[in-house]
């Protein structure tokens, strides 16, 4: 096998950057597993750059850091030298796929998941059936003897809703109110999603709708991409975010303006906000990445500024048991930056009973599809979080992933604790609803504004 | 490494707690201090004291070197390895063992992270005073083997005052407990002695702490100046009028403007040539008083402006600045040394100018950040490691800016230790019966010189004792 350039195996240029002054070891969730350098962003770019200078081949252990990375990026958050942590990981590992050795069936199994099964609705639609099936004849609990380890955790996963419980999202929702201002945005429904939490996807959406906008969700888009990006195959990342950008591109709002994209699935609205890394600067492609880019938002972002200029949206006492608290997905707090907005949201909603989360900017170990690829890592990540949950004595979890919400549902349910853990815009949406009954009930007027 | 060793040693440590795949091991090659690279052939990453003990006994038998590593954030390529030696680190030693509210003491595993020990005793009303900027990341074993400083030793001293007990494991995998918390030892002070040793003594395992009370009220002054002078001669007024802040911190331009692009920005005006971070603590009256009196020197000495802080968030970061500031110089140049020299506190503005002219003569970038109230400089100058000739001038920048300390009554040293990279200067600034004397207390402790060889002591000072007082060394630490 003859190698590539070497240096064109990383971002040489962007492993430069790093001064190697070691103060994100600790923000780092395998190298506090592990202590071992090797494991830490400072050591994992050490070897990137020891590979650009061709003193050190791409071989198994280096392959093998790569992967054991969660790509969570808490270390971009105290790097005060600015290193992009992120894109570099995703690019040295697509250039390691295109140099490591892959067996017949790791190669078909990335492709069917990469490329048949993420992108395609119908494949998806099939694969929820078939998962809801499993678990209505009780084969979760056996699925260990045929996918080992991986299996365990089968019998922890949230109960599949029956189809009709996994209706798709109209393609327009219309505002529930008017406010003549006729705010338009554009929503992702996303891959897993409707099959794994339709709820959530009806109330971010309905709560968008709530707060006066008219929701776009473009019939055809299913993937953003990010999975391929993080795992390697930035040749799907770029298919998919060629079609996002088609697909988002003709939404306005009532003023012609491009529409906001509110995305209120922190992995994904990450990856959309840097879509233009996926593309080389003298691309064409590269101008509209950017611009779509730019109208990306995340959902507490877009509805923390909203609820705030509110009054009547509190939460009943009985909605929710208990103290609550707000666990940061890592690609909303350290990919994106967001960390204010939903803590303001939470703070309206529950007032009074919100506690904060020690270590709540640490990764939770879901890391996209890092938890059914290494689950063994995947729990030791889980479980000092695990214990930092149960120190709060909250009895509510809120975030705002589905991978977070996966791998919180399915590490509780495992370890026999009750809290619940519940997607931020599940309480928006029944705040909202609760406000607009009272409103209704109190002024008794307005049932055709509000239905 | 001999294959009998290692497995012997991987039965003592485990499958996780060895590391000897050749491409595993390149990132242990360098500390902070990244132009010093040796790969090592093997790291350990042992979890205990028995551990240690039971690992150096194997070390010992096999006559093979240690070179002992915290985080890897020093400065000084202390824990530059060897390329025959172990390297053997304590990161997963992290278990916080006591913490007595009563007695205000703290035990702790040498791996135990600065910035967590002084996390767990806040909710206490404590605090672990010694503050490295590396605090983030730098563990306790480190800062007992570097006598680490940090902004608010200048108050506090340096971590040997905070040290009360250690548990060591010596060269022969002999456990010494030392971790009675009391002031005064009975007998020699060893504790004392082995602060700073820089891993040339032997391998603390468990460290005892000293915490002090968190102060009531604690206010900090951001104080703009218009040229780096008038900073540094408000600082040499300040300490000249008795006056006792907790901290007292330099920053020029080229740092103030390296940290606002980060992610540490801090608020720092990029248009000023230096900022004088002042912090004042105590109670109410104390810190009223103190700050007055400051405020009235700053003001005669012609600064811009000044901004005070005393809420717990804007305190912090206007010190997350600080501390992020050598990192953030990643944005200037790939690589950064950083020096480390003390001055005497009244001479601050001529070193600091000459530290400027030693780097412009040798068309080298420079930073200046630092402990000014220690007069502990840190002129800090940006390079590329792969330019063999800039790597040059920056180590005969650096000599020339010791030298020129040296010459000014000050010292080598402030908190970074002498590691591999002032090896050199140790001779400017004692003389050759100095050395000898040093050796002979080294070689107590470690007769073979197997514990983090050719570093802290120039190696002829002591080979010229070896050859006088002992046998023959063996054939590996010639190398």
């Amino acid at each position: 096998m003859t190698l590539p350039d070497a240096k064109s195996l990383v971002d040489y240029a962007k492993s430069l950057d790093c001064i190697h002054c070691g103060l994100c070891l600790q923000s780092c969730p395998t190298f506090r597993l592990t202590g071992a350098e090797s494991s830490s962003p400072r050591g994992r770019i050490h070897l990137m750059r020891a590979i650009g200078e061709e003193r050190v081949e791409p071989n198994a252990a280096y392959g093998e850091e790569l992967e054991f990375c969660l790509l969570c990026r808490h270390c971009e958050s105290v790097c005060p030298a600015g290193v992009r942590f992120g894109p570099m990981m995703e690019s040295a590992r697509a250039s390691y796929e295109s140099v490591r050795p892959s067996g017949f069936l790791r190669r078909q199994l990335r492709s069917f998941g990469f490329r048949r099964l993420l992108p395609g609705r119908i494949a998806l639609r099939l694969f929820g059936s078939f998962l809801r099936a499993v678990q209505v004849l009780g084969l979760d609990r056996i699925a260990f003897l045929v996918l080992g380890e991986r299996g365990r955790d089968l019998v922890h996963l949230p109960r599949i809703a029956p189809l009709s419980a996994r209706r798709l999202l109209p393609e327009t929702i219309e505002a529930k109110v008017e406010n003549g201002q006729e705010a338009a945005v554009g929503f992702l429904e996303g891959c897993v999603m409707p099959e794994l939490f339709p709820h959530v996807n009806r109330a971010a959406a309905n709560s968008l709708a709530a707060l006066g906008a008219r929701v776009h969700t473009p019939r055809g888009i299913v993937c953003c991409g990010s999975l391929h990006a993080h795992n390697g195959d930035l040749e799907g990342a770029r298919m998919l975010a060629r079609k996002l950008i088609e697909g988002f591109e003709p939404i306005k709002g009532g003023d012609g303006e491009a529409a906001p994209i509110v995305i209120h699935s922190a992995g994904c609205g990450a990856h959309m906000r840097e879509l233009f890394e996926l593309f080389e600067a003298d691309d064409p492609w590269h101008a509209r990445a950017t611009a779509f880019a730019a109208r990306v938002t995340d959902f507490t972002q877009y509805v923390a500024p909203l609820l705030a200029a509110r009054t009547d949206v509190e939460l009943d006492e009985g909605a929710l048991e208990g103290p609550v608290t707000w666990d940061d997905p890592c690609h909303l707090c350290h990919a994106q930056g967001v960390r204010e907005e939903p803590r303001d949201i939470l703070a309206r909603l529950v007032p009074n009973r919100r506690v904060e989360l020690e270590g709540s900017e640490n990764c939770c170990g879901s890391a996209g599809i890092y938890s059914l690829l290494r689950p063994a890592d995947s729990r030791a990540v889980f479980e000092p979080k695990r214990a930092a949950l149960e120190r709060s004595g909250a009895r509510t979890l809120v975030t705002a992933n589905p991978g977070c919400q996966l791998q919180w549902q399915t590490g509780l349910r495992r370890a026999g604790s009750s809290v619940r853990v519940l997607h931020l815009a599940e309480l928006v949406e029944r705040a909202l609803s609760r406000a607009r009954s009272g409103r209704a009930g109190q002024q008794g007027h307005s049932a055709q504004q509000d239905a | 490494m001999d294959t009998k060793l290692v497995a012997a040693l991987r039965a003592v440590v485990g499958e996780r707690g060895l590391i000897d795949d050749p491409t595993r091991l390149l990132p242990y090659e360098s500390d902070g201090l990244a132009m010093l690279a040796v790969r090592p052939p093997l790291v350990l990453l042992p979890r205990t004291t028995a551990e240690v003990a039971r690992c150096m006994q194997l070390l010992a038998e096999y006559g093979v070197s240690i070179v002992a590593r915290g985080a890897g954030t020093g400065l000084a390529g202390g824990a530059t390895p060897v390329a025959d030696g172990v390297v053997l680190s304590t990161a997963r030693m992290r278990d916080v063992l006591e913490v007595n509210v009563e007695d205000r003491f703290a035990r702790v595993q040498a791996g135990v992270v600065n910035v967590d020990l002084s996390g767990l005793c806040q909710a206490h009303g404590l605090a672990y005073a010694p503050d490295p900027s590396s605090q983030m990341a730098c563990t306790i074993g480190g800062n007992v083997a570097n006598n680490s400083g940090g902004p608010h030793c200048f108050k506090y001293g340096a971590t040997t005052r905070h040290i009360l007990g250690l548990v060591i494991v010596t060269h022969d995998g002999e456990i010494l407990d030392l971790s009675e918390p009391v002031v005064d030892p009975d007998g020699y002070d060893l504790v004392g002695l082995f602060v700073g040793s820089e891993g040339t003594f032997g391998v603390a395992t468990e460290v005892t702490v000293r915490l002090v009370p968190a102060a009531p009220v604690v206010e900090v002054q951001l104080a703009i100046f218009a040229d780096l002078d008038a900073a540094c001669d408000s600082v040499s007024e300040i300490i000249k009028q008795r006056l006792e802040p907790s901290a007292l911190e330099i920053l020029d331009k080229l740092t103030i403007e390296a940290v606002e692009d980060s992610v540490f920005a801090a608020g720092y005006p990029r248009e000023a040539e230096a900022v004088l971070l002042i912090e004042v603590e105590g109670v109410e009256t104390e810190v009223n008083g103190i700050a007055r009196e400051i405020r009235t020197i700053l003001e005669a000495r012609g600064a811009l402006e000044i901004r005070t802080a005393r809420d717990a968030t804007q305190r912090k970061k206007l010190w997350a600045g600080r501390k992020g500031a050598f990192g953030a110089m990643g944005r200037i140049a790939p690589d950064l040394y950083v020096a480390d020299a003390v001055v005497p506190r009244t001479k601050l503005r001529d070193l600091v100018r000459r530290t400027i002219e030693i780097c412009r003569e040798r068309d080298l970038r420079l930073a200046n950040v630092f402990h000014a109230g220690d007069g502990n400089l840190h002129p800090n100058i940006c390079y590329d490691r792969r330019d063999p000739d800039e790597v040059r001038r920056v180590l005969a920048a650096g000599h020339a800016i010791l030298e020129a300390c040296v010459e000014a009554g000050g010292a080598l040293t402030g908190e970074h230790g002498v590691g591999l990279e002032k090896l050199a200067e140790m001779e400017l600034l004692f003389t050759a019966d100095d050395l000898a004397a040093m050796c002979r207390v080294r070689e107590a402790w470690d007769p073979e010189r197997r514990l983090n060889p050719g570093k802290l002591l120039p190696m002829h000072a002591c080979l010229e004792i070896r050859t006088a007082a002992l046998p023959p060394a063996p054939t590996s630490l010639d190398t």
